[in-house]
């Protein structure tokens, strides 16, 4: 039989449209159960542990189908995220880093919770300060803290203390007492440095070093009456000045040659002894207590100068948010509630992960009172002043902030502190512009 | 009765147009559309999730107050200046080395050609660690000979000035695939006028200079252009050995990084669009240059010659 031209293709038509549809085909109810898809960001042991949660909200609401997908929070995973939204096809919940809500608020991807908060009687009060601010942008509450991390604590080894004739249970309490202590702390082999006492912009990379002893210097980074970067403030070119006297000191490229020997895990360099003071992240104690459970360390707030600001913290941490247009919100931000606002599901969160929930009623922050440890991390939590710029350009922000680190490290001249103010202000003015953009976009209208 | 029948001609060509539609069908939507959509794009400011907003040539005119545009042009063009020359002259070393009838040759070809066939990922995250200051293995082999003479050996990506040379070697790593093609190109380059150079004296070298090097010019000039273009599109060990960061201090920001960061961290979509568009309009002015100047220097032997 021969099947005319014409014919073969008006054949081969729908099945093409059928075959294309199918690729953007989604189901949000499965035999009368509305579908809740949360993409998070959990792997490893935190997975195991946020599956168990799920699986206990799973049990309490037969009704739903919550369907939790790992999708890590980086530029391959975030543009699917984007692409998504644009498609109109998000998943039903996100999971969103601290400094990322207003960025998403600004570009559509997320939103508002104003009101389902206000339904619920969530607001400010029930959030430790930095947490809620940082879910708040434009007057409008974007997202809920799921986890609220005190960064840092500032963690040495006493056993490394003890080998350098310090007193292993005093740690510094002022920036001079530091760098004496990392002085006496540091030892070389031939011109190698085998142990370093802390390598100041090493802290979670260097954007977080900056805004970590930029704050406890006493300095700020935006200045929000009047949409202003402030990079070039004073405590924080003071911060970097410091940072960098640790370069002039131990020579960029040495100190970096040992940092690319630093690894995760057991190769933690706090563990294998290349580092003997650090800032911690709270998830590191479990690691610690898993890979070395022998280390014998402390754990304080971070040292600052006497005209900083003492005892200085900044909040970071996971957030949950509602994607623009995405469906089945009803069912998507109870599941968010219960785990950002809620008594039995933030202390199963806590329990769980190890993570402190935001939520400053929660039952799990009272038995974390008198834990090794965790009890230091809820008390900087509890004392936390900030949180990162809640702006709508943060990514770039802390990108011209590394760069700023980054020339005063390796800066030629000497001391390499010279540069400090110059980068800083490179760094300001750069962020500024781009804001300038988006906020001379919006014109004024809210 | 007659029938009128259709032109055979004609209906050839609709039957060959049918069968060849789903690349047409497929060029035109995942090819042609973007990169005129790109174009269009180039002149808005563009998140994705909100339309576009038009704002004329305003994405251009930032490109020459862009420092990072600059820097990263910077950095590309240090790349392809050492990569692309250095990739052929020891391409081509390694051909002629491989060229020469010895035992073993097949094993010797497949082993140099081997690391091309290793994915880009797999041998960036590799050399990191071949590349470590403190343990890695080049600068523990490094190291004896130079504290010889009191030196130390360089920090390779812990270094802004040793990183980019760190990426220059490690592109030799690549160089299995030109190497291939040279040595199908030398296999090519008649017995005979070798035989006839030999006869009237020419030596070792002069038959190189005149008769192997003319013979395989046009592969030369082939793996030039392709090099020059992946140099300008390079992207993946850079973003893989400094975590997309292009640090320290930018030293390894390269061209394509900056404009995966612009898009896919910033979301200024418009912007990259212009970005993509400058590298277009260079590497076709590139290459329309070397096409230009080559006449003279390539030999094709089925080619008439004034």
């Amino acid at each position: 039989m021969r099947i005319s031209l014409p014919r073969a293709m008006t054949l081969c038509l729908p099945l093409c449209l059928v075959l294309v549809h199918g690729c953007a085909r989604d189901v949000t109810e499965v035999g009368g159960r509305k579908v809740v898809r949360v993409w998070h960001v959990w792997g490893g042991t935190m997975a195991e542990g946020f599956t168990r949660i799920c699986d206990e909200y799973q049990r309490q609401h037969p009704e739903i189908l919550l369907r939790p997908v790992f999708a890590a929070n980086d530029l391959a995973t975030n543009q699917k995220f984007f692409t998504a939204v644009a498609a109109h096809k998000p998943p039903e919940v996100i999971f969103v880093d601290g400094p990322q809500v207003a960025p998403w608020a600004e570009w559509g991807a997320l939103s508002p919770l104003t009101e389902l908060c206000q339904e619920a009687g969530i607001g400010r009060d029930d959030y430790f300060d930095p947490c809620w601010r940082q879910t708040v942008y434009r007057d409008q509450v974007w997202a809920l803290t799921f986890c609220a991390d005190p960064n840092f604590g500032f963690v040495w080894s006493k056993q490394a203390f003890a080998e350098a004739g310090l007193d292993p249970e005093r740690p510094p309490q002022t920036i001079e007492e530091l760098d004496r202590y990392a002085d006496l702390l540091t030892r070389h082999e031939g011109s190698e440095i085998v142990r370093i006492g802390l390598i100041p912009w090493s802290q979670y990379g260097a954007a977080n070093s900056m805004f970590t002893w930029g704050w406890a210097f006493g300095g700020d980074f935006y200045d929000y009456d009047k949409d202003l970067v402030t990079a070039d403030d004073p405590g924080v070119v003071r911060a970097l000045e410091w940072m960098a006297s640790y370069a002039d000191k131990y020579g960029a490229d040495k100190v970096a040659g040992l940092e690319r020997g630093f690894g995760a895990a057991e190769q933690n360099p706090f563990i294998t002894g290349k580092v003997a003071m650090m800032c911690l992240h709270i998830g590191g104690i479990a690691d610690l207590a898993r890979y070395a459970p022998d280390l014998d360390y402390g754990v304080t707030f971070i040292p600052a100068p006497p005209d900083g600001e003492q005892r200085s913290s900044w909040v970071g941490g996971w957030c949950m948010g509602l994607p623009a247009a995405a469906a089945n919100r009803r069912e998507a931000w109870e599941f968010v509630r219960w785990l950002c606002a809620d008594d039995e599901g933030t202390a199963l969160v806590g329990e769980q992960t190890g993570l402190f929930p935001g939520y400053k009623a929660s039952p799990y922050l009272e038995k974390v009172r008198h834990k090794k440890h965790y009890d230091k991390f809820l008390r900087i939590l509890q004392e936390c002043r900030h949180q990162r710029p809640v702006m709508p350009i943060q990514a770039r922000y802390m990108r011209e902030l590394g760069r700023a680190v980054d020339a005063a490290v390796y800066a030629e001249t000497t001391p390499k502190s010279a540069v400090a103010k110059s980068a800083l202000d490179k760094a300001r003015r750069a962020t500024q512009d781009e804001l300038d953009i988006i906020l001379g976009d919006r014109g004024g209208t809210p | 009765m007659t029938h009128s029948q259709p032109d055979p001609r004609r209906r050839r060509l609709w039957l060959g147009l049918a069968f060849c539609s789903p690349v047409i069908v497929g060029l035109c939507i995942f090819t042609l559309y973007p990169v005129l959509a790109s174009l269009g794009y180039s002149f808005t400011r563009y998140s994705v999730m909100r339309p576009p907003q038009w704002i004329g040539a305003a994405n251009y005119q930032h490109l020459l107050r862009d420092e990072l545009f600059f820097k990263s042009l910077a950095n590309t063009a240090y790349y392809a200046a050492l990569a692309v020359p250095l990739g052929i002259v020891v391409a081509l070393g390694l051909a002629f080395l491989l060229n020469l009838k010895v035992r073993g040759q097949a094993l010797y070809r497949t082993f140099f050609f081997v690391p091309t066939i290793v994915p880009l990922v797999a041998s960036s995250v590799l050399w990191i660690w071949l590349f470590n200051p403190q343990n890695g293995a080049i600068n523990a082999l490094l190291r004896p000979v130079l504290s010889a003479w009191g030196l130390e050996p360089p920090g390779w990506f812990a270094s802004p000035d040793w990183s980019k040379p760190a990426i220059v070697l490690w592109s030799l790593w690549g160089v299995g695939g030109s190497m291939v093609i040279f040595l199908a190109a030398l296999q090519d380059v008649p017995a005979e006028l070798y035989e006839a150079a030999q006869v009237d004296g020419a030596r070792t070298w002069h038959r190189i200079r005149h008769i192997t090097l003319p013979f395989i010019s046009p592969q030369i000039l082939f793996v030039l252009i392709m090099g020059l273009i992946g140099a300008f599109q390079f992207f993946t060990p850079a973003y893989v050995m400094t975590g997309g960061t292009g640090g320290p201090v930018d030293s390894t920001l390269f061209y394509s990084l900056y404009l995966f960061n612009v898009a896919f961290a910033d979301f200024k979509m418009g912007y990259a669009c212009a970005l993509a568009w400058i590298l277009f309009l260079l590497i076709l002015c590139c290459t329309a240059l070397i096409f230009k100047t080559s006449a003279r220097h390539v030999y094709y032997a089925g080619e008439e010659r004034g």
